[in-house]
């Protein structure tokens, strides 16, 4: 049932132009062509089947009944959860546990877990009289699961956006800013053990900083010390690190270490994305995808495609959508009063800025690679269908707007 | 504390984020749009393949057996084509490619339009000068050259190598073979396909048309290919040679040379043979049909079939006899009277007129059948089957080539499931005595039983591989350690077997009187096999002879041939001599050739002043130094 009045058209709209955009993308990635010969992946119909599918998927959702949506929230989770850890157990697949496979159809628990995950742990933290301390706790054990599941597929990058989407739901549950200090803290700690100075000028910002929170004195002893001693036990850490397990971390750091393995890849995106100038080359005339300098094209490299093709023009255009598609969210966020409904959308906000921002970084050279897809656009069955129904989450909520409780 | 407005927080970081991103974009887009530009044009980054060096296969003498040479080979980049028309032509005009041909290569690359694809191998160099103009044509050709492998003669133990298919391709995966790797496909190309191969480098082509490099990668990306080992192997290329030009033409069979004392082979000749340099070109329908023939060329006749071994079978019996006191040297056993009665049928002797009663070792001399008849139905069947594994005759010996074949002798349980009964067997184990009936032994099996007895009872794992030389040295033990096992045999069994075997070739009546060896002594036993392939028999030879201490093992077998002491024989006896006549060129070690030659070797004092055995050819450019 679409309520005329409350619908989101312009967020629905932004999103039909998305899926679009990345139909047409996976077109032209999908395309070789030779001479006058043009052949096309299957790819490209998938893609198309998968946008429908999302689509109706959304529609069915905003006419599902609001009460049954929230019930089937804690053991959609708890099954998700159960997925995850057993995916661990089927074959690996290029090194990792990632996939179920039956019937010809992949499904990645990590993607479904993405969205329950935020939904679990809106659920939980915009519960009425919590201690900030308590949600913290919550937010941080409900997310921990996942993350540690997913962690031992290995999908790092995956895991990752975990973390972020907790942390804009923190702030999005307004949780004071210290307790997400001290949340990030180690990970500051980590890189700041680099240097001995450092190491010192962040404790004493982070102490001057907690300080001001008025946290009390045994609080900022405990924390400060937790943090040296994080900053101390990296660099012991890192030479009980095998080498090769060093040069996997420092090649992340700097593909170009690797110039015949990540870093060619990397290299092989800016020359595509670069080469496309102002205007680009033309649609399907892409030199470096049709002579097949760059792997994963329809995937996770599908952003240097656009690029040659489509220029600085197509690649700002893009970015222009992707801008007011943001905007438009979080201008819904703004108008959702649920507090858990706005949890929620700040958490499917951050998880889809920071796969954006990533994965476009990736594609220009300023981010390592960590095989993020970019939303709507990069070829994937389980990550389009997440992505559009989680878009359909927030429409709902929208939708449902004046319905309270 | 410090409270925030969340929705300004998010709008802040969309904002930078976004900012930063079109910065970026900005710079390398439009500010150095031009640069990228000229290198997406000349497309002068991509990662080469460098394909080591195929480790090459040398006698024990260091002489060539198998080595590379250069080739030129046709290549097509289909992303290039212009003008597939006209391509398609000037294929199908020069090498005989037709367009369907072309058009499904060219489809099944279309996702790898910039690698490039093996069309031709090996061209002649004179088409490769005549067609150099016309090439001009059609960038999208290349000729590139390689190696290819050279077969110095015709044999069963190298096998050959040949461009990798799908199903290989997909079954080693991980082991980053290219679509165009060589791969071993029989012989010991194949069981030593890991050390020959090498593992092949990469390296980054990154200069522009100019010449100019491109400053892109911090350091030249370069990893060295890893040449392939090369293989010593214990053959000796003379008696390898000679062995194949005594072998009686027209005929089909195999003859084995063994070293006693290391177990390795000296001669592997299996008839009729074939060229394996044939499959470095493209297999004509002809070739294709000679290779088809009902003599089956390609069988090697030493490892991959099992024949009824006939009566060099009998030492097994007869050993078995002696260990279980049944009989000792002087026991007689049955009469023969060209024959024997068991149960309602009369099991004949291949003497009509009958040797009378013989013990074990005149039986052996004269090779009566008669005697084994009796001899086995004294004994339990499955005893003589354990005994018959025991001696290596069932199990494969574990030669270093793939396919070996089982020999087979059955035990009761087999019997029980075909006959459906254990008892009432004594016509059946009458034949298994004299190696008739069920029994299958592959005439490698007997070489190296033989060879165990001439060893004193020690059963080693016949193998052709000594050494590796090049860039890794490693001898036999350490690539794979020999098998080794004592024979179930007391001494004095031993003794009474070698003597026995002594009077087969010495003594009158001996079936084996033909062998004749100035300056040795010779032991052995022939054999005329009965068999369902012909009205012939097999005939089977294997003996032995000792100097000063024991030398050579031969094993003649030759398939429908006739009477083992007549036309086997002689053929072993030919070799037995020239191995004689020449044994101290054999024997003599040879220097180790400088380019294999590792820092140890440097250390032994230079004896003689000699001359290096010649090579036969230059060494192929490929050559690797050692280390």
């Amino acid at each position: 049932m679409i309520n005329r009045k409350k619908f989101d058209f312009t967020l629905a709209l932004y999103l039909l132009i998305l899926i679009a955009m990345g139909c047409i993308a996976i077109f032209t990635a999908s395309t070789t062509t030779i001479g006058e010969q043009s052949t096309t992946q299957n790819h490209w119909w998938k893609e198309l089947i998968f946008s429908a599918v999302g689509i109706g998927l959304i529609l069915l959702l905003l006419r599902l009944p609001m009460p049954i949506f929230d019930i089937a929230i804690l053991p959609a989770f708890l099954l998700n959860m159960l997925a995850l850890f057993l995916v661990l157990f089927t074959p690996p697949v290029n090194g990792s546990h990632r996939w179920f496979s039956f019937l010809g159809i992949n499904y990645q628990p990590s993607e479904s877990a993405k969205l329950l995950t935020i939904l679990m742990v809106a659920r939980l933290i915009s519960k009425d009289h919590l201690s900030e301390f308590k949600q913290l706790l919550y937010g941080f054990g409900i997310t921990i699961v996942p993350v540690i599941l997913i962690l031992i597929e290995p999908d790092i990058g995956t895991a990752v956006v975990f973390i972020f989407s907790l942390l804009a739901m923190l702030v999005a549950a307004e949780v004071p800013l210290f307790y997400i200090l001290l949340l990030i803290s180690p990970v500051i700690s980590t890189v700041a053990s680099l240097h001995w100075i450092a190491i010192v000028a962040w404790i004493l910002l982070l102490a001057f900083l907690l300080l001001k929170a008025r946290l009390s004195w045994v609080a900022i002893t405990i924390s400060s010390i937790a943090n040296i001693f994080v900053a101390l036990i990296m660099p012991v850490f890192w030479n009980t690190l095998k080498d090769y397990q060093q040069n996997r971390i420092l090649t992340f750091i700097d593909p170009l270490r690797d110039p015949l393995g990540a870093g060619y890849q990397i290299i092989q995106a800016k020359i595509a994305v670069g080469s496309g100038a102002i205007i680009g080359k033309g649609w399907l005339q892409g030199t470096q995808k049709n002579m097949n300098f760059l792997p994963e094209h329809h995937t996770d490299f599908i952003f240097s495609v656009i690029g040659e093709e489509f220029g600085f023009i197509g690649a700002l255009l893009l970015i222009t959508v992707f801008t007011l598609f943001f905007w438009r969210i979080i201008t819904a966020y703004t108008e959702i009063k649920v507090k858990e409904r706005k949890i929620a959308t700040a958490g499917i906000l951050a998880y889809l800025m920071f796969q954006t921002f990533i994965n476009i970084g990736m594609n220009i050279g300023l981010v390592p690679a960590t095989g993020i897809p970019l939303p709507f656009i990069s070829y994937g069955g389980s990550n389009l269908l997440i992505n559009t129904l989680s878009v359909g989450v927030i429409l709902k909520y929208m939708n449902e707007r004046g319905f309270m409780k | 504390m410090i409270k925030s407005i969340p929705s300004m927080v998010f709008r802040i970081s969309l904002g930078v984020l976004m900012l930063l991103l079109v910065g970026i974009l900005f710079r390398l887009q439009v500010v150095k749009g031009a640069y990228y530009e000229r290198i997406a044009e000349s497309n002068f980054v991509r990662i080469r393949r460098i394909v080591a060096t195929r480790g090459e296969i040398y006698d024990h003498k260091y002489r060539p057996i198998v080595v590379n040479v250069p080739s030129h080979n046709l290549y097509l980049i289909s992303g290039k084509i212009r003008n597939i028309q006209a391509l398609s032509v000037f294929l199908q005009l020069h090498f005989g490619i037709t367009r369907e041909e072309l058009v499904s290569l060219v489809f099944q690359q279309r996702f790898k339009t910039y690698e490039e694809l093996l069309l031709v191998d090996n061209l002649p160099y004179e088409t490769v000068l005549a067609l150099s103009e016309k090439m001009n044509n059609y960038p999208e050709l290349v000729i590139r050259s390689g190696t290819t492998r050279n077969y110095l003669y015709p044999n069963h133990f190298t096998g050959y190598v040949g461009r990798i298919d799908e199903k290989e391709y997909q079954l080693y995966r991980d082991e980053d073979y290219s679509l165009n790797s060589y791969i071993g496909k029989t012989g010991l190309e194949r069981f030593y396909e890991v050390l020959l191969r090498g593992k092949d480098g990469k390296e980054i082509v990154q200069v522009d048309a100019r010449g100019k490099s491109l400053e892109l990668f911090r350091d030249e990306g370069y990893i060295d290919p890893l040449n392939g080992l090369s293989l010593v192997l214990s053959i000796d290329n003379d008696l390898q040679s000679y062995a194949n030009e005594v072998f009686p033409p027209g005929l089909k069979g195999c003859i084995i040379v063994s070293d006693i004392k290391t177990g390795g082979i000296l001669a592997y000749v299996s008839k009729p043979d074939y060229d394996p340099n044939i499959f470095m070109q493209r297999i004509t329908p002809e070739i294709w049909q000679s290779l088809n023939v009902p003599e089956k060329p390609l069988m090697d006749r030493i490892i991959h079939a099992s024949y009824p071994p006939g009566s060099v079978y009998k030492p097994i019996t007869g050993s078995k006899g002696l260990e279980t006191g049944v009989i000792n040297r002087h026991t007689l056993l049955a009469s023969c009277v060209g024959g024997l009665q068991i149960g309602n049928r009369f099991f004949k002797c291949w003497l009509a007129g009958g040797h009378g009663q013989t013990n074990i070792i005149d039986a052996l001399r004269v090779s009566c059948d008669v005697f084994f008849y009796d001899l086995i139905n004294r004994m339990n069947l499955d005893d003589m089957y354990n005994h018959a594994v025991a001696c290596g005759m069932v199990n494969k010996t574990g030669i270093d080539l793939p396919n070996e074949r089982n020999g087979f002798y059955p035990n009761i349980q087999y019997y029980k499931d075909k006959l459906g009964r254990s008892t009432g067997l004594n016509g059946y184990k009458a034949n298994l005595a004299i190696g008739q009936g069920e029994v299958l032994t592959t005439p490698l099996q007997m070489n190296t039983f033989y060879a165990a007895v001439a060893r004193d009872g020690l059963w080693i794992q016949p193998h052709l591989l000594q050494q590796t030389v090049g860039r890794g040295k490693l001898s036999r033990e350490q690539v794979q350690p020999l098998e080794k096992h004592r024979l179930p045999w007391s001494p004095s069994t031993l003794q009474i077997i070698h003597d026995a075997l002594w009077a087969v070739c010495n003594a009158p009546g001996g079936t084996g009187r033909a062998i004749n060896v100035p300056g040795a002594t010779s032991y052995g036993k022939t054999g005329s096999a009965e068999n369902f392939m012909g009205r012939q028999t097999h005939a089977w030879f294997t003996g032995y002879i000792v100097t000063d201490k024991p030398e050579i093992v031969i094993t003649v077998f030759m398939e429908n041939a006739g009477g083992g002491g007549g036309v086997s024989a002689p053929v072993a006896n030919k070799i037995f001599n020239y191995y004689i006549g020449n044994i101290e060129e054999i024997k003599k070690p040879a220097p180790i050739p400088p380019q294999f030659r590792t820092a140890e070797d440097e250390e032994e004092p230079p004896d003689e002043v000699e001359e290096p055995v010649a090579e036969e050819q230059a060494p192929a450019p490929e050559e690797e130094t050692a280390p």
